[in-house]
């Protein structure tokens, strides 16, 4: 007969040598914003998706929160409706979605109706009653950012926010703030109710495969890791282009502009992973520290020789005739308000003194391209004489993020021949057909892991705060001396000319995404 | 030619990123329903390989047929990126239809790709079809673009894609006047970038060039070389004279390096009907004098003769091959850079 175990089990033992993905506890997802723009483009489906992978615990339940008169059936059609729409996968399983559709309800109230709390608290309890979740909360702030403090505040007034047992936490979107001083006022009102392991601070970008790719191809593969350093590298250049314009967010555009809109999350993130050293282990805050330590060691920025700002024009683009930024609607006709940056940065450490990282985003680009490309050095002796080598440009990696994740090599290579005459070719590797399965979509994959408490992929307390830091020199600076140029680039072209001086003055051209 | 040639999908649209992705699609062998093919497990295993984009401007559907033709002929030694363009600058309304197939070739157990847009715009999109162009490229490899005909300079759509391109590869035979030559002097010398030219017609002159060359390289002729008093190159009476100027502009061009100035002199053949026929390099001074000269014979020759002081010898006869648009186009692709010599002799034909 076997001995029972007296000290209670901390561990499954069975789930040891099983590398099927861990399923969350039960939890009810409270959203914030439900019938809003996000819920149904990104959230609804990514739930759906992960439901019919079988990653969601059963028991799992929604609770769809916004100001709109709904009837819960109503709201189930509209949220069929957004899957039915934006899946990824189609046609849609109809008994999956079911089975999310059974765990969905809708709870209008204004965001700082007290009452309207107590109806949500009544909800929860019921889920927790019927469905078996336990108390396991995730509040997802779906919403404007102007909302976060009063619901933050709500929730730890009502109770809620620690109500029975059972785990919180929140899952707040972009934007964080809108300078540092607002971050730190927001982080400082979550924390009044919340810690920082409850926050979950969304960029979507980091829940992208490639992004963890960049990490897996530099720290799984030898191969990479000894020449990722100033030896070997000459420079980085790290681009989002969109070739959209602001389609109809002008009024949020306005305040935002690029820098804010981008440059701040998306582009220090990307430099962060492309930059960082390596993590002793892959715990989230492990990771999180080599990428903090990035950001503190970017060389301060003199903001007028390094910083150039842009705004578009009327112009052409995908075949298409487009207007100006300053004509699109909720738009100044005198806006000063930049849609393009590029920036020279320079980071303090051994592994990259004197390489500079070249960023850029913008919209109303050419093309739509977010990639990180690492140019090395040219070869340090040519032993082919005589075969225009001089042509053939250095080596470079791309980790392409979008469109079309996956990863290229530029290489030289002999053309068949007796003469020795050598040419470009450019192998190109694509994570989808690498494994013949499609990538998830970002939003699936931060769902989950905050739904299992991993938050290595979101941003922590002081990564926001370094990141606002940095663009509120740039800010600061730009607010001193208003763009007079405005607008200085064509919509289709690949920004200002300023740009590509900045990268001339150091005998460097941008690419071609 | 060997092998299976597929046309895995062929649809239309007129969104850039409908596109792109079909691009993607057909690039790694995926099927409508997102299912993967053969090719795309084939795909998954070797990664793709591509050396080139190239762009093909053309103006009408006969040259169209005409054109891919060509392309189709290239695409196994040039796995590629290829984009047609057929761009009728009519007054019809604006129209564009694009449409995305990909040509898989199995060469001796090899598998190569090429992806292949065609863009077809009427009216004012016409002029603007660089901004589809420029998502639809592979980054990171060359762009070359053809334009068989002569190009219609004027309109924007030759800059904007010129901008876009690091090798724009001509056919000068087609009509090229003077101002046209101009015009591909100024691409190649543009400070930003100048695309590199490549001209059909110049190659076709190399027979010519190694001819003249070899003249001095007689025991006894050097000295002659640097005596020249003048050139003369005869030229048919149909086509543009653009060939004839070259060959001039590449002596004059040649002997300025010396700092010589050689007087050249372009002659109408009325027997002859296309292209350069003769090519005559007259010199005289302490050494005597000297006249050397090739000439186009029937039957496609070359015959390259030499007077000195009144003695005639005929040096030698080549065949001259005649190279098809094809052939000429696979040497282009793989030239790398600018040709100096071209843009000297172009810009000397100038003077
Ligand atoms: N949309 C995207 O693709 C996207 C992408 C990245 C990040 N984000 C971020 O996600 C957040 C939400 O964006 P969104 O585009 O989904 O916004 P949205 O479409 O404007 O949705 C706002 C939601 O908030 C609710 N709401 C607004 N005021 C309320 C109030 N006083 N009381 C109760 N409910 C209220 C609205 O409900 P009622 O109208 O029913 O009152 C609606 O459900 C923002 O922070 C945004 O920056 C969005």
């Amino acid at each position: 007969m076997a001995q029972a175990v007296t000290t209670p089990l901390t561990q499954n033992v069975l789930r040891e040598g099983l590398i099927l993905p861990r399923t969350p506890d039960p939890a009810v997802m409270v959203i914030f914003g439900a019938s809003g723009d996000l819920t149904a483009r990104k959230l609804m489906p990514a739930l759906y998706n992960l439901a019919l992978n079988r990653y969601l615990p059963s028991g799992f339940s929604v609770i769809g929160v916004a100001d709109t008169a709904l009837s819960e059936a109503e709201y189930k059609a509209n949220m069929a409706e957004a899957v039915r729409k934006f899946s990824r996968t189609q046609p849609v399983d109809h008994a999956v979605w079911q089975s999310v559709a059974d765990g969905l309800s809708y709870v209008r109230m204004p965001f700082d109706d007290a009452d309207g709390y107590g109806r949500l608290a009544a909800e929860l309890e019921r889920m927790d009653r019927e469905r078996g979740t336990n108390g396991n909360r995730v509040f997802y702030f779906a919403t404007a950012p102007q909302f976060f403090p009063v619901i933050v505040e709500r929730l730890g007034a009502s109770g809620i926010a620690r109500a029975g047992q059972g785990w919180k936490r929140v899952v707040i979107e972009k934007p964080f703030g809108h300078d540092l001083k607002s971050a730190q006022a927001l982080n400082q009102a979550i924390h009044a109710v919340f810690t920082e392991q409850q926050v979950y601070r969304i960029d979507h970008y980091l829940g992208k495969e490639t992004v963890q790719n960049v990490l897996v191809f530099r720290f799984a593969n030898g191969i990479f890791e000894p020449i990722w350093n100033r030896r070997y590298v000459d420079h980085i250049q790290i681009t989002v282009a969109e070739d959209i314009g602001i389609e109809r967010r002008g009024k949020y555009y306005e305040t935002a502009g690029a820098l804010r809109d981008i440059f701040q999350n998306h582009l220090l993130q990307l430099l962060s992973i492309a930059a960082m050293e390596a993590p002793a282990n892959f715990d989230a805050d492990t990771v999180r520290d080599e990428k903090v330590k990035v950001l503190k060691s970017i060389h301060p920025i003199e903001v007028a020789k390094d910083v150039i700002r842009g705004q578009y024009g009327p112009g052409w683009v995908g075949g298409q005739q487009v207007p100006g930024y300053r004509q699109e609607q909720n738009v100044s006709p005198a806006s000063t308000t930049e849609t393009y940056v590029a920036a020279r940065l320079r980071i303090d450490n051994w592994r990259w003194a004197e390489t500079p990282f070249y960023l850029r985003t913008g919209k109303r680009l050419p093309s739509r391209a977010s990639e990180i490309a690492i140019q090395f050095k040219n070869a340090p002796h040519l032993p082919f004489a005589r075969t225009a080598i001089q042509d053939l440009a250095p080596n470079v990696l791309v980790m392409r993020i979008q469109p079309h994740e996956g990863a290229s090599l530029k290489i030289a290579a002999k053309i068949p021949g007796p003469v020795m005459r050598l040419r470009t070719v450019n192998m190109d590797f694509f994570y989808g057909s690498s494994f013949l399965i499609e990538s998830p979509d970002a939003y699936e994959r931060l769902v989950l892991d905050c739904l299992l408490g991993d938050p290595t992929l979101f941003a922590r307390e002081d990564e926001v705060e370094r990141a606002w830091g940095l663009a509120d020199t740039i800010e600061k600076s730009w607010g001193m001396q208003p763009a007079a140029d405005f607008p200085n680039y064509a919509a289709g072209t690949w920004g200002p000319e300023a740009a590509d001086a900045l990268l001339e003055r150091d005998g460097r051209r941008w690419r071609r995404p | 030619m060997s092998g299976e040639h597929g046309e895995l999908s062929t649809r239309t649209f007129v969104d850039v990123h409908a596109i792109q992705d079909e691009l993607e699609q057909v690039r790694w062998g995926l099927h409508e329903n997102g299912e993967f093919s053969e090719a795309a497990e084939h795909a998954a295993a070797e990664a793709r390989a591509s050396v080139l984009n190239l762009i093909a401007v053309v103006g009408s559907e006969r040259q169209l047929t005409e054109v891919s033709h060509v392309l189709d002929a290239l695409s196994v030694t040039n796995p590629s990126r290829t984009l047609i363009l057929l761009a009728q600058h009519d007054r019809s309304a604006a129209k564009l239809e694009a449409e995305v197939s990909a040509q898989t070739r199995t060469e001796s157990g090899h598998r190569v790709t090429t992806e292949r847009v065609l863009l077809h715009a009427h009216g004012e999109v016409a002029a603007h079809l660089a901004s589809l162009v420029d998502p639809l490229l592979i980054p990171d490899l060359p762009v070359v673009l053809w334009w068989p005909g002569r190009p219609d300079f004027d309109n924007p759509l030759f800059d904007d894609l010129c901008q876009l391109a690091d090798r724009l590869v001509v056919d000068t035979d087609e009509g090229f006047e003077t101002p046209d030559l101009q015009r591909l002097l100024e691409v190649a010398r543009r400070e930003h970038a100048g695309a590199s030219i490549g001209d059909f017609n110049w190659a076709r002159l190399i027979p010519w060039r190694h001819l003249a060359a070899q003249f001095f390289d007689m025991p006894g002729m050097l000295v002659h070389l640097a005596q020249i008093q003048g050139v003369a190159v005869y030229h048919g009476r149909d086509g543009s004279t653009a060939q004839a100027r070259l060959l001039g502009g590449w002596i004059r061009g040649r002997m300025t390096t010396l700092g010589m100035e050689v007087p050249v002199e372009l002659r109408l053949d009325d027997a002859h009907e296309h292209g350069v026929c003769r090519f005559l390099i007259y010199s005289r001074g302490q050494d005597g004098q000297a006249r050397f000269s090739i000439s186009h014979q029937p039957g496609g020759r070359l015959s390259a003769e030499v007077r000195v002081d009144e003695q005639d010898f005929v040096d030698r006869t080549v065949r001259l091959a005649r190279r098809s648009a094809e052939e000429l186009l696979a040497i282009e692709l793989t030239l790398p850079g600018h040709d100096l010599l071209f843009e000297e002799a172009l810009a000397a034909s100038l003077r």
